[in-house]
């Protein structure tokens, strides 16, 4: 009789768990396939569509790129936590408050000019934002509350308090009394890459990202946080007691989001109004997991995911596909990669029982 | 002042109703050590197939259960990633919720705008004619009265069943079960299963009693009040009625005060649940020195253990 | 010799084809919300499959676009697919339909609820507040508590304009009635705007009117054997014991008139707001519970409202202070009209 046991694998598998990763993609993305069938859209038809849309054109390139930005500067500061298992699903509150920051700045000083003006946002954004992702830190050191919770309903509190500002006190006079602030003056707006339509926000990012390799790569906290791995009950990093590590960890995830909230409403929107939340800080927790702690992945997966939204806005023009099929895929995908992960530390094997 | 209460109270028994379903699941699963964060996308998926079946079959009953089985084939996802592939609990959980939403509102985005039969307010006789009591616990419709007998029955399997006693055995110290001859995987199954199909139940009270219509995005985040009102009940089921009511209550407060009349900004009003979400949880901690939790919460046990 | 014969026919035959699908005409439509909420997006996916009856023209929609830079891509996209006329339909998609028209000056590009145009790009909107108006006098006279409930979603001058013109046809018929507002803050949320019908009906409301786009809050008013006011499509089929009427949208023959234009060369772009005299917005059939006098009145105010000879917005008009706001005798200009943000005298709520 032959059974199906589970072994432990000697070595964890290296490189092939890249293997695993783009196993797991291809497999939801035939999941998605079946299902776009199921509602009667062509599933070749909708894949070929679904990838023009995101990549096969340059302005179509440009569009994932003005994307990959905010989602990129969400799931660097996303990863970090999770790399301490601090679950911060705060991200997009963390994103508004940040936006909100920034739009503050650029109203209440709109004359000032562009190399003062932009820094103040990032300043006031990054603090916006780092001390919404102070705040449940806090509450999980000092009163054991759960992260995951406290920072999910901040995300809702942070909404209402954008929808608040917008209706009320920053409502833009000539909006006829839509929820919108003024446009910002020009000293506030991030500018575009020479003729592109990618604005600085990219250079930022990859600024950031070598920025946060180095980290990594060259200090002690950097070092640690890397191999760390499942262990993380360790009392002290590089010898920062744990409390104050996690609140230095949340701040600067806080900041990151924010910091993609600022380029967001600069750069993009050019003013603060409520549609400017659009999900980055949920997409985050995904790249957050797929890619780990590595920049470059990072970058990588912010992109592929970037070219999931843009793509699937494709298949809802020359498909009438609905639009939560991007949700969808990206469900899939996280699950995928999670059951696949299984493969690199185990693996199953037939044996036949000894009677 | 009582003309307004009874509305006020009633409506809060409505308003809780879901949430509770949800939460009581959520304690079944978390008893058995398992942590399930998908509790929105399964609660969603409940609503979506609770309202397909109601309008195919004209059977709101049959509607109903149908929701408890399609919430347990979705929660099935969750075991198999976690128990089976070891996957990590807090991230399946948040795939599941992401893919759950998604998924319902991808096939019920055509469902919109439409209507289903459904369940609607049955007064129960004797009991409905009780002062105060009567127009506020028994003027409900029939899922309402499902939710008073869960939880004594939920209470009674943990604490008087061997089943019970043995799931949370599983919880609390998986290893010594395992040692003890029990099958922690078919125990924890068991939780994440049970607490599906109850979860399911919860979304389907959206769309088929409290209101008999299907938008996207229905459940609007009652299933995280859920999880977090889990933590608030200490995991018990009658601690659970009272945190479902008590939110049940500010949801339908914040709108009362604005029929009423006072002329405070909405957007602050509608922060209320969220923000006494977070007290609550503030509240729990800081009242119980250690943790009420089920010691092995949310950390798969190894295949190889 | 062959050769360039088959050539030949195969150069005819693309030329041919090219012709042929040159002839249909592209029309593309962008959504702020999924056209299943049966409110706002619905009507103008209904006005869009209006247009494409019409021989020669394709439809096309992209859905919940949020407003900002991702709606400028699914214009720009559109434009860049070769569409001819594309619909926005959602103030915030003014700023990125306009520089997308700047990019692209053969197409030609409608806004809704705007007021920036250019060579090719004109806005409309619909008096929908006549219709509210209307609907307004249907409650004022059912009523019998004289509080009317109204579940709103957001306090933007188009529903602010729509509760007061409401008000002012309610009190026109009943100087007793009074208008109580809750907002939702949600467009669509079923159980949360049913909830608010059911917060102003626990406070004596036995007329519930909305500017939600789900049936909630009527289901509400059902439940609780009184009556309702719709909006946006006729809602009776979810109410058919209390839904009294709805002030209702009607885009298809405005569109089918602006696909023609285009496609004839005759358009050109101008801001305009038509109002019940066009038909692009309508009352719905009264329930059987309205008396054929409560009928025939409204029926007869519609009618001057038509002719133009009445006036919604005309002075005297005070605000919830008490201040006048629109003088006696005058009539409100459209600016005033599109940036409403005070409510009238009658109405209890705030507009934040």
């Amino acid at each position: 009789m032959l059974r199906l046991t589970i072994t432990k694998r000697q070595e964890p598998l290296g490189w092939s768990s890249c293997l695993v990763v783009f196993g797991a993609v291809a497999l939801s993305l035939f999941f998605s396939a079946l299902l776009l069938g199921l509602r009667g859209t062509p599933p070749l038809e909708g894949l070929i569509v679904l990838f023009q849309g995101a990549f096969g054109s340059r302005w179509a390139i440009e569009d994932c790129l003005i994307k990959t930005i905010p989602i990129f500067l969400c799931s660097l500061g996303v990863a970090i936590a999770f790399r301490l298992q601090i679950w911060n699903i705060g991200a997009e509150g963390q994103f508004c408050l940040g936006a909100v920051g920034a739009t503050w700045v650029a109203l209440s000083f709109p004359s000032l000019p562009f190399w003062l003006m932009l820094p103040l946002m990032i300043a006031m954004a990054t603090f916006a934002g780092g001390m919404w992702g102070l705040i449940p830190a806090v509450l999980r050191q000092k009163m054991r509350t759960n992260e995951i919770i406290v920072s999910l309903m901040m995300n809702y509190i942070a909404i209402l308090i954008l929808d608040y500002l917008v209706y009320g006190v920053w409502k833009d006079p000539t909006s006829f009394g839509f929820p919108m602030t003024q446009e910002f003056s020009d000293g506030a707006i991030v500018g575009k890459i020479g003729s592109t339509s990618v604005n600085w926000g990219l250079f930022h990012c990859i600024a950031l990202a070598v920025i946060f390799w180095v980290f990594l790569r060259f200090t002690k906290l950097g070092y640690e946080l890397k191999a760390s791995g499942d262990s993380v009950r360790a009392a002290r990093y590089a010898g920062i007691p744990y409390d104050r590590l996690v609140f230095l960890v949340m701040v600067l995830s806080g900041a990151l989001a924010g910091w993609a909230g600022f380029l967001e409403a600069s750069a993009t929107i050019n003013r603060l109004q409520p549609s400017i939340m659009v999900g980055y800080g949920y997409t985050a927790i995904v790249v957050a997991w797929l890619a780990s702690l590595n920049p470059l992945y990072i970058g990588i997966a912010s992109f592929l995911l970037a070219g999931l939204r843009v793509g699937v806005e494709n298949l809802q023009l020359d498909l009438q596909v609905p639009a939560a099929f991007g949700g969808i895929m990206e469900g899939l995908v996280l699950l995928t990669v999670l059951a696949g992960g299984f493969f690199i530390h185990y693996r199953f094997e037939l044996r036949g029982a000894k009677r | 002042m009582m003309e307004l209460a009874i509305p006020l109270l009633a409506a809060t028994v409505q308003s809780g109703t879901p949430i509770l379903y949800a939460t009581l699941g959520e304690i079944i699963t978390e008893k058995s050590g398992v942590l399930n964060l998908g509790v929105e996308g399964i609660m969603i998926v409940g609503a979506l197939t609770g309202f397909v079946v109601a309008k195919i079959s004209g059977n709101p009953a049959l509607a109903f259960f149908a929701a408890g089985l399609a919430g347990l084939a979705a929660s099935s996802i969750h075991g198999f990633v976690c128990l089976i592939f070891q996957g990590n609990q807090v991230v399946s959980g948040l795939a599941l919720t992401i893919l759950g939403t998604g998924f319902a509102n991808y096939l019920g985005t055509s469902m919109v705008g439409q209507s289903a039969p459904g369940f609607s307010p049955m007064a129960l006789p004797y009991l409905s004619q009780i002062p105060f009591f009567g127009p506020v616990f028994f003027q409900q419709d029939p899922l309402v009265y499902v939710t008073y007998l869960l939880p004594p029955l939920i209470w009674l399997y943990f604490f008087s069943t061997s089943h019970g006693l043995n799931l949370r055995a599983v919880g609390e110290n998986p290893a010594a079960a395992k040692a003890a001859g029990l099958s922690v995987i078919l125990y924890r199954w068991t939780g994440i299963l049970a607490g599906g199909f109850l979860m399911g139940l919860g979304g389907a009270y959206l769309s088929l009693a409290y209101t008999h219509l299907w938008t996207n995005s229905m459940t609007a985040g009652r299933g995280w009040i859920a999880v977090a009102l889990v933590i608030f009940a200490f995991w018990r089921p009658g601690r659970a009625v009272f945190g479902a009511y008590l939110f049940g209550g500010i949801m339908s407060l914040q709108l009362r005060l604005q029929a009423s009349g006072i002329p405070l900004p909405s957007s602050l009003l509608l922060m209320l649940p969220y923000l006494l979400t977070i007290a609550v949880l503030v509240f729990s901690s800081w009242k119980k020195g250690r943790s009420e939790a089920p010691a092995a919460l949310g950390v798969n046990m190894k295949p190889t253990d | 010799m062959r050769v360039i014969k088959i050539l030949l026919i195969a150069a005819l035959a693309v030329g041919f084809c090219t012709t042929a699908s040159a002839k249909e005409m592209k029309v593309g439509f962008v959504y702020v919300s999924p056209i299943g909420d049966a409110g706002w997006s619905y009507a103008h996916d209904v006005g869009r499959q209006a247009v494409e009856e019409l021989e020669g023209v394709t439809t096309s929609y992209v859905e919940a676009v949020p407003e900002g830079p991702d709606a400028e891509r699914v214009i720009q996209n559109m434009a860049r697919k070769d569409f001819d006329l594309i619909f926005a339909t959602s103030f915030g998609y003014m700023d990125p339909m306009l520089k997308v028209a700047k990019q692209f000056p053969e197409a030609v590009f409608m806004h809704c609820s705007g007021f920036k145009t250019a060579e090719n790009m004109g806005n409309y909107f619909g008096r929908m507040y006549q219709a509210r108006y209307l609907s307004g006098m249907v409650a004022g006279a059912m009523t019998k508590s004289n509080i009317i409930g109204y579940a709103a979603a957001f306090p933007i001058p188009e529903v602010i304009r729509g509760i007061n013109a409401f008000t002012l046809g309610a009190r026109a018929v009943n100087e007793e009635a009074t208008v109580r507002v809750v907002w939702t803050k949600t467009w669509y949320d079923p159980a949360t705007e049913k909830e608010a019908a059911k917060s102003l009906l626990d406070v004596g409301a036995d007329v519930i009117a909305q500017h939600q786009d789900s049936p909630g809050p009527q289901e509400a008013a059902q439940e609780k054997g009184v009556y309702s006011i719709g909006y946006n499509s006729d809602m009776s089929a979810f109410a058919p014991k209390a839904h009294l009427t709805a002030p209702v949208w009607n885009w298809g023959p405005y569109y089918t008139k602006v696909v023609n234009e285009v496609k004839n060369g005759t358009w050109e772009s101008e801001s305009v707001w038509p109002g019940m005299e066009t038909g692009i917005v309508d009352l719905a059939p009264f329930g059987s519970m309205v008396p054929k006098e409560i009928q025939e009145m409204v029926l007869a105010k519609k009618a001057e409202i038509v002719a133009g000879q009445a006036k919604v917005f005309v002075g005297p008009v005070l605000d919830q202070q008490g201040n006048v706001k629109i003088a006696e005798g005058s009539v409100a200009d459209d600016q005033s009209l599109l940036g409403m943000t005070w409510f009238v005298e009658g109405v209890t709520g705030t507009t934040e």
